[in-house]
């Protein structure tokens, strides 16, 4: 069967339809404040602007607000309608899409954090563009793993599954950059530390957007990818369509 | 020719370790094989070319939309479907080596190796005892210690003794419907059936006992092969380790219960599952 | 916002309102049930009054009957019933009545002494019969010939000497009692051992002929039935002798009773039934005298042409031939529907043999009768004859009407009852209970045994009572198969094989028929048609209500299914 629709909306039961549709939307949206939380935490590292980073970290109990909100729902079509095969697949991703999406919510508020910080101390000049490489990076596949989810493309899902081991070599050259600014220049062992905290938290969400992509593909194909190599997935992928 | 078979049949049932069920010669995990199956109510073709192994000692669930044909199916196994003159059916069912609907066969027989539960209980209007006992007076059980401990040990596999032992002997009507089906599950395990074929058998109960009767199932499993007709999915996800989804006849997809139930193959299983517009 | 609905009434009631709540109908249907019921009970009421009535001792009035123009004459009698008559009636029946009146009442007296008067009864004007007593010694003797006796008991005789002085009545309940003592034993010896001995001596005689007509009369065989024939004529002879000496001593006694005009009539104690005086009776006495009448007439044979004494063989015969008939219906119907319903294969022939069936309960019973009377009597009778009585012949066994051929013509005419309510019954058999027995691995004739045949057992027993009450109340059938007016002997004795099935029998209905249209004595028959008829709807009711217990039992072991 072609999976590129969920036919979320062919229930017998109107009343489930609307129910699932809705909690689709609340992920979207809450992904949307999500997506917004990361790449202003980036605009505030990057650009130095401690005000935005003050704001981005205290947005970020909507975020929580939202997972809490949308756990509830799930919970409620779960001992309501007993939902099978695409139904039960969906609230499973949706339920565990929404904890990485507020586990990036929380690193967010932590870049937020360390951006306030490095605007009253800046890190070394050439530390930055790097990481304003970094965030534009994970800032775009938080966007596009939530673009795989609202258009259940399975594809796009595993080429941000692929991504991620390009944020972890962006991680480690910043890491060894740091290092280097840290030997040079002990006085900049402050910021460059924040600065190493950040990347760290810009890591990280790239792992829970690689999480996002693989609970996608599950919704869609109904395979649980987690903890299997990139090229398994891919040869199943191939495999099934 | 007939009563010696019953002689034979008689010998064959284990009195003494009641509840020991012997190993099949031959520890195949195939109790049942549906080869080609094709049934006619007249002109009209209700099964369509149904192929399906049936494992042994595990619980088989026949779901589909009203009309697909999974009773009618259900109905082949002990061969209910001879008692409606205009059913015509092409291909085999295999019982062990033999396919059941050869002319040599005693269909008595057979139904007592492929015993049958229906929707509605219908105990007979007797005791409670003379119910479970009936299967085996048939097959000529004289016996009062036979009966008795038969008796005992099908309604504790049914897991009503502790509810009726002291009212053996009031009639069967006298019980909850609940009750009754499990009384109709005994009866049909007391002679001792390789198959037990459960059709709809909730689906007049209320949803306490339906539950007792999906614990029994679970129970049961151990020592028969089950194959199970049901409407509701949820039952049929709860109780069974296959599944088969028929659609008009026609045996749409037939795989493990979990496998079916989260990601099934095919389109019209998973419209069906959850709900949707066929 | 609407206002909050109105569901007071708002108009006081009109007559469309009225109607259309639905009230007429309620009331026409009441009304039709309530109709019904009158009608039964209505029923019921008067065969009850006019046959319990019956057996009443009414006062017996002594008075001077005083037709103008004439000798005015005396009149002992019971009254009965009194019509209103137009005077030019009286009249053109050539009774001497004055204008004056345009009506006159007109009433029924009961004089008897048939042998005196020539009849029992008399219409007498009311006005006319004056100066009327009740005298405490005006004795009612019913006999066993010739109907009531009224009078005063003068004398009483023995050996045609004169005895007892004094108090006669005393001295005659105490005679009469042995009178009737004597009475009952030579009715025993009668009917007990002398109709046993002639009941043997012509099985001997059967046997000799059958001997003769098989053409082995061996000296021995003929020696022993001979043997056997001077035993049984030398018993006969003793108690020949028995019978004699009890009639000479029955015949001791004799009352004279003087009836009006100083006429005397002399009868024997023997012929004597009872004697009363039903102007001395009190309350309690006549209670008893009822009771004792009701009795004789449930327990005693018919006298006088069936116009006196009691019903007793008619009860018999009735249950017996209706029990007989039962036992040959029920298992020939249902397995005729049996087979009709579970084995034959339902088409076009099935419902023609249906209709047929249903056809039949439609035919005049009459018709059945003629049928039982050409096949079963003459044909199969015949047959029967012919083949295992011929010593008999040429007097019939089974070739003539008998309680058998009565019984089988009934069952035949109540068949399709069975037939269609057995059917009703298989058809109601839930399928799913069949199925279990088939699941249980027993095979159809099993499951049919077993579970379709006790289950469908109070639909069988529906059908056996709808054919009872239609068994119980024919007649006409049966005029022609068996039924006579008057039976020598019950269809169940003493003598072996018991159960006598050639034998002829009484019937309540033919009973009722015979009393009320066949009697020379129709004014005494009355009374005796009420009272037999309500017999026979008792007879029935209590059939049935045997019958409709043991459905109930049935049924309730059965209950179906309740899902």
């Amino acid at each position: 069967m072609s999976h590129t629709d969920l036919h979320l909306n062919t229930h017998i039961s109107k009343q489930f339809n609307a129910e699932l549709d809705d909690i689709r939307q609340r992920v979207l949206t809450m992904g949307g404040l999500v997506e917004q939380q990361v790449s202003e935490a980036v605009r505030a590292l990057t650009e130095a602007d401690g005000e935005l980073g003050e704001q981005v970290a205290n947005r970020d109990y909507k975020v929580n607000a939202m997972e809490v909100g949308i756990d509830e729902e799930c919970i409620r079509v779960l001992a309501r309608r007993q939902p099978a095969a695409t139904d039960l697949r969906l609230i499973m991703a949706v339920v565990k899409t929404i904890t990485d999406l507020e586990r990036i919510g929380d690193e967010a508020e932590k870049i937020g954090r360390m951006a306030t910080r490095l605007a009253s101390n800046p890190p070394p000049n050439g530390s930055l563009p790097a990481v304003e490489a970094m965030g534009r990076r994970v800032s775009s596949m938080v966007h596009r793993v939530l673009d795989a989810f609202a258009r259940l493309d399975a594809e796009e899902a595993l080429e941000i599954a692929k991504e991620d081991s390009k944020v972890d070599a962006d991680f480690e050259s910043i890491s060894r950059q740091c290092l280097t600014f840290m030997m040079e220049d002990p006085r900049t062992i402050r910021p460059v530390m924040d600065l190493q905290w950040a990347i760290r938290a810009l890591e990280r969400i790239g792992d829970h957007a690689r999480n996002i992509s693989e609970y996608v593909i599950y919704l869609i194909q109904g395979k649980d990818v987690r903890h299997t190599s990139l090229a398994q997935v891919q040869a199943e992928l191939e495999g099934s369509t | 020719m007939r009563s010696k078979d019953k002689d034979a049949y008689i010998e064959t049932l284990d009195v003494e370790g009641i509840g020991a069920r012997a190993e099949a010669p031959n520890a195949s995990d195939v109790a049942m094989t549906v080869d080609g199956l094709n049934l006619f109510y007249g002109d009209k073709q209700a099964l369509k070319d149904i192929n399906l192994d049936i494992k042994k000692g595990e619980v088989t669930a026949f779901i589909g939309p009203s009309g697909c044909g999974k009773s009618t199916l259900l109905r082949c196994f002990n061969r209910m479907n001879d008692l409606v003159d205009t059913v015509h059916i092409t291909g085999q069912i295999r019982l062990g080596d033999k396919n059941i609907f050869d002319k040599d066969v005693d269909v008595a027989r057979l139904r007592r190796q492929v015993g049958m539960v229906f929707q509605k209980p219908n105990p007979f209007p007797k005791s409670i005892y003379e119910n479970v006992a009936y299967g085996l007076r048939l097959a000529g059980v004289k016996k009062k210690r036979v009966l008795d401990e038969t008796v005992e040990w099908a309604l504790k596999g049914a897991a009503l003794w502790d509810e009726v032992k002291d009212r053996l002997n009031e009639s069967a009507l006298g019980m909850s419907g609940g009750q009754q089906q499990r009384l109709v599950i005994a009866r049909s395990i007391a002679i001792q059936p390789d198959v037990l074929l459960l059709d709809e058998p909730c689906s007049a109960l209320d949803p306490i006992s339906t539950l007792k009767v999906e614990e029994l199932i679970a129970e049961l499993k151990k020592e028969f092969t089950i194959l199970i007709v049901t409407h509701n999915m949820q039952q049929a996800a709860r109780v069974s380790d296959y599944t088969a989804f028929m659609y008009l006849g026609e045996m749409v997809e037939y795989g493990e219960t979990d496998q079916l139930f989260t990601n099934p193959e095919k389109k019209q299983t998973e419209d069906y599952i959850t709900g949707r517009y066929g | 916002m609407s206002e909050p609905t109105q569901i007071t009434r708002t108009r006081a009631g009109t007559f469309g309102e009225w109607y259309a709540s639905g009230a007429p109908w309620v009331w026409m249907t009441g009304g039709a049930v309530a109709l019904a019921g009158l009608l039964v009970v209505g029923l019921l009421a008067l065969i009850a009054i006019r046959g319990l009535g019956h057996f009443w001792p009414s006062p017996l009035i002594e008075a001077v009957y005083v037709e103008p123009g004439k000798e005015p004459t005396p009149l002992v009698a019971q009254l009965g019933y009194s019509e209103t008559v137009s005077t030019a009636r009286l009249q053109s029946a050539g009774i001497n009545v004055s204008d004056d009146q345009e009506f006159y009442e007109r009433r029924l007296v009961k004089v008897a002494n048939r042998d005196v008067y020539g009849a029992d009864f008399r219409y007498l004007l009311d006005d006319w019969i004056q100066q009327r007593t009740t005298p405490e010694e005006l004795s009612v003797f019913e006999r066993l010939e010739w109907g009531d006796l009224y009078g005063y008991l003068i004398q009483i005789s023995e050996q045609g000497a004169s005895v007892g002085e004094g108090d006669l009545w005393e001295e005659f309940r105490e005679r009469h009692g042995r009178a009737r003592d004597l009475h009952h034993q030579i009715e025993r010896v009668q009917e007990g051992d002398i109709g046993a001995i002639n009941y043997a001596l012509e099985q001997l005689r059967l046997r000799e002929r059958r001997m003769e007509l098989n053409d082995n009369q061996s000296e021995q065989a003929m020696a022993e039935i001979e043997r056997q024939r001077s035993e049984l004529n030398a018993e006969y002879a003793e108690l020949q002798q028995e019978l004699q000496s009890l009639n000479e001593q029955i015949q001791r006694d004799s009352i004279t009773v003087q009836v009006q005009n100083g006429r005397t009539v002399t009868v024997s104690l023997a012929e004597v039934v009872r004697g009363y005086r039903p102007n001395a009776m009190g309350l309690v006495a006549k209670i008893s005298f009822y009771f004792a009448k009701v009795w004789e007439f449930v327990s005693d044979e018919p006298r006088e042409a069936n116009t006196e004494g009691g019903v007793f063989p008619a009860i018999f015969g009735t249950v017996l031939m209706v029990m007989l008939m039962s036992v040959f219906v029920t298992p020939f119907g249902v397995v005729a529907a049996l087979y009709l319903r579970e084995y034959a294969k339902q088409g076009v022939v099935t419902r023609i043999i249906r209709i047929a069936v249903n056809n039949l309960a439609g035919v005049p019973s009459i018709v059945y009768g003629v049928f039982g009377l050409g096949f079963f009597v003459y044909a199969l009778g015949g047959s029967i004859d012919e083949l295992f009585f011929p010593a008999a012949l040429p007097s019939p066994t089974f070739g003539t009407g008998g309680i058998f051929w009565a019984s089988l013509t009934l069952a035949l005419l109540t068949l399709p009852v069975v037939i269609v309510s057995t059917e009703e019954g298989l058809a109601r058999i839930p399928r799913s209970l069949r199925e279990a027995s088939l699941a249980l691995g027993a095979t159809k004739a099993e499951t049919l045994w077993k579970i379709v045949l006790p289950m469908s057992s109070p639909a069988m027993m529906t059908g056996l009572i709808l054919a009872i009450a239609r068994a119980a109340g024919e007649v006409a059938p049966l005029m022609l198969v068996g039924v006579v007016k008057l039976a020598p002997s019950l269809p169940l004795d003493g003598n072996f094989p018991y159960l006598h099935l050639d034998r002829k029998f009484m019937h309540l209905g033919f009973h009722i028929y015979d009393v009320g249209f066949q009697s020379p004595n129709v004014e005494a028959a009355r009374p005796l048609v009420y009272a037999t008829a309500l017999l026979l709807v008792l007879v029935i009711v209590i059939l049935n209500l045997a019958a409709v217990r043991i459905r109930n039992r049935l049924r309730e072991r059965y209950r179906a299914l309740e899902h």
